[in-house]
């Protein structure tokens, strides 16, 4: 189920699916409400999965007041509370994983715990995260996922309504994840992730073109309570997406 | 009509196998292509040639930014414009302009421009472009998402600092400054005319539409196919409720002046096709960030100029793939998506021939356009400092003649500069022989 709720001067959309156990799901470059198979496998295994969309993607108004990374933690701050994630578990992928660490840090209650597939917010000059916009849409598309077909639902033009306005949300989408990422999405985030006390798990996709899969050890060693790593092999940067049903029986293998 | 000699600085060495063996003459073009030496002659000959085009009647020199590339070796536009300043005497200077997003905190640009300003005796005309996406935001950093809030905002703190009466605090989303206090301030007031370069933004005509500024087309590709992008500026003035006076728009145009048409064309081939194959060969990936259009202009599919050249070249790759069956060749841009000088001849982007020839088709461009603001490319490409020197001096003196009173009768041009009288203007002093 899709609803829009009012939310500053426009609306914010969030997906449900499921019955059971409350868990969040922020979503990465990729936003497509009612299209990843991802959530609807874990509302298979007897979640409620709550999927709101951040400011700018698919159908929740982009914000004029989102101008850096502390306005997006603000933003996604509001949007827990406002979606009832608040205190449960959330998975979060690659932008939106940053966003949630970045949120963690700075109010360590808001997740009980937190399964993370291939975060960013670090930065290893001899490793470079790859731009995922010194490319063209084709390029960045390839670059997101191992088999570019599966984000099919994002990245071509709706077939069951207008075009242009399926175009004009996925450039206000792309407008969003460039302002998240660009030029380094590296913001500060190794000075304050010592702060992030809830249980972490990391997911990643073994063929991860934009941030190598040697950050998890990064990460793993920054973090407070990092419970375990799992490569998901064959899967690129949005692990999800490629392979749902692995990634799904991760998370519910992390939440017990 | 106001004729501006326009200069990009291209960086004029680039190899033969460039297109073929790099991808992209912005953002991450191979530092080791530049030879310092070769900058050294580059700059002192094009500066030269400005120089030239002043003393020879045009009626303005016209400079420009751009970053990490050799397309245009201009980082900074005020440095040229602060020595054609001295050695320009009359002429207007034409900085199209400072990149205000890119300048922090962007009251340097109102103190350097004031500074030409000054120097000049009020010569100036202020440009401020957004800027390309390579300059912007890969190769100096900006957001997309943010770029054109911040240049706007840059442009009101500027204003309000040529033009406020008292020191007052600027308390801006991107520039937060306690004190503004511009000095030096400019001579001309309120301000210098403000002319804003664009590639073809809607929401940059009605901006301009609506503010009273005047503005420049930059487009590659001639005037035949501007039309578009002029009736809608027009369209804009007529909906802000202002007259359509020529010059509050303008139009670049590349020119090759020769006796002969068929002695144009043989000298102008090569430089032409040296600037339309090489400097605009442009990675499509840097082209087309999201964020850099705004939505009104996604929905109406304008493209902008950097964009379409980077496209026609990545299609004309393409179909020379599809016919090779050379599928890499589309990826790699190969010297296989070169451009004719004769096609760039037939679609306009270059206007060549006799004096007379040139003549003509410029008034049609400019009836057509409705502009009355020529940038003038005489130089372009990898072409020698003679040669651009005798286009110059063709057009100077065989062509301006013919188009130079177009608007005279009808039209005021109220974006002009508007300078000291003459005998109250500086001039360069030559020092005494033996010091004192």
């Amino acid at each position: 189920m899709i609803t829009l709720v009012p939310w500053k001067a426009g609306s914010l959309e969030i997906w449900e699916e499921g019955e059971g156990p409350t868990i969040g799901y922020v979503h990465g470059m990729v936003c497509a409400p009612g299209r990843l198979p991802f959530v609807a496998e874990l509302a298979g295994r007897g979640r409620h999965v709550v999927a709101p969309s951040l400011p700018g993607y698919s159908a929740t108004s982009p914000s004029s007041d989102i101008r850096n990374v502390h306005d997006w933690v603000f933003a996604l701050s509001e949007i827990v509370d406002r979606s009832g994630l608040a205190g449960c578990p959330l998975a979060a992928s690659s932008t939106g994983a940053m966003l949630a660490l970045e949120l963690a840090a700075v109010r360590p209650e808001a997740f009980s715990s937190l399964i993370l597939i291939a975060p960013l917010g670090l930065w290893r000059d001899d490793n470079p995260i790859t731009d995922p916009f010194s490319t063209t849409l084709s390029g960045q598309r390839a670059l997101l996922t191992n088999d570019p077909a599966v984000t099919a639902s994002f990245f071509d033009d709706a077939t069951d309504g207008p075009t242009v306005d399926s175009m004009i949300q996925r450039y206000t989408g792309r407008t969003a994840t460039a302002s998240l990422v660009w030029p380094i999405p590296e913001f500060g985030l190794t000075e304050r992730i010592h702060r992030v006390s809830c249980p972490v798990t990391l997911v990643w996709g073994s063929d991860d073109r934009i941030i190598d899969p040697s950050y998890a050890d990064l990460f793993a060693e920054s973090l407070s309570d990092c419970r375990a790593t799992h490569v998901v092999t064959g899967a690129g940067h949005h692990a999800e997406w490629d392979d749902p049903v692995a990634v799904a029986a991760i998370v519910d293998a992390a939440l017990g | 009509m106001k004729t501006i000699w326009f200069h990009l600085m291209p960086y004029p060495e680039l190899p033969d196998d460039f297109t073929s063996e790099h991808r992209s003459v912005w953002v991450d073009i191979d530092p080791g292509l530049f030879d310092p030496r070769v900058g050294h002659r580059m700059y002192n000959e094009y500066i030269d040639e400005l120089e030239f085009a002043a003393s020879v009647g045009f009626d303005g020199v016209g400079i420009n930014e751009h970053h990490s590339n050799a397309y245009g070796l201009m980082p900074s536009p005020n440095l040229i414009a602060a020595a054609l300043a001295r050695t320009c005497p009359d002429a207007a200077l034409v900085v199209l302009g400072d990149s205000v997003a890119l300048y922090n905190p962007p009251i340097r640009v109102a103190e350097e421009f004031a500074m030409l300003d000054c120097i000049s005796g009020g010569r100036l005309v202020a440009g401020f472009p957004v800027g390309t996406p390579m300059d912007t935001l890969y190769a100096y950093g900006n957001n997309p998402a943010t770029l054109r809030e911040r240049y706007h905002e840059g442009i009101d703190l500027i204003l309000k600092a040529w033009t406020a009466d008292d020191v007052f605090s600027f308390n801006g989303k991107y520039s937060k400054l306690r004190y503004v206090n511009c000095w030096p301030r400019p001579v001309q007031q309120p301000h210098p005319p403000i002319w804003i370069p664009g590639g073809g933004s809607i929401d940059t005509w009605e901006w301009c539409a609506r503010s009273g500024y005047s503005y420049l087309y930059l487009s590659y590709f001639g005037y035949k196919a501007a039309m578009k992008t002029m009736q809608g500026f027009w369209k804009c003035v007529e909906e802000a409720g202002r007259p359509a006076n020529p010059f509050q728009a303008g139009f670049a145009q590349f020119f090759g002046v020769a006796d002969s048409e068929a002695e144009a064309i043989e000298l102008y081939r090569e430089p032409a096709e040296y600037f339309f194959n090489r400097c605009l060969h442009v990675y499509p990936g840097f082209a087309d960030p999201p964020g850099y259009k705004t939505l009104a202009t996604v929905r109406n599919g304008a493209e902008g100029m950097v964009e379409r050249a980077a496209r026609e070249a990545s299609e004309r790759a393409a179909e020379v793939a599809k016919k090779s069956e050379r599928k890499a060749a589309q990826q790699s841009f190969s010297a296989a998506s070169h451009m004719s000088f004769e096609q760039m001849v037939e679609k306009g982007y270059v206007i060549v021939g006799s004096p007379d020839q040139v003549a003509e088709k410029t008034i049609e461009m400019a009836k057509q356009l409705h502009i009355g603001h020529v940038m003038s490319l005489c130089h372009f490409g990898n072409m020698s400092r003679d040669l651009a020197m005798h286009n110059t001096e063709l057009m100077a003196t065989k062509v301006l003649p013919q188009i130079r009173h177009l608007w005279d009768e009808e039209w005021d041009d109220e974006w002009w500069p508007t300078p000291l009288p003459s005998s109250q203007r500086m001039t360069p002093s030559p020092f005494p022989a033996t010091p004192r």
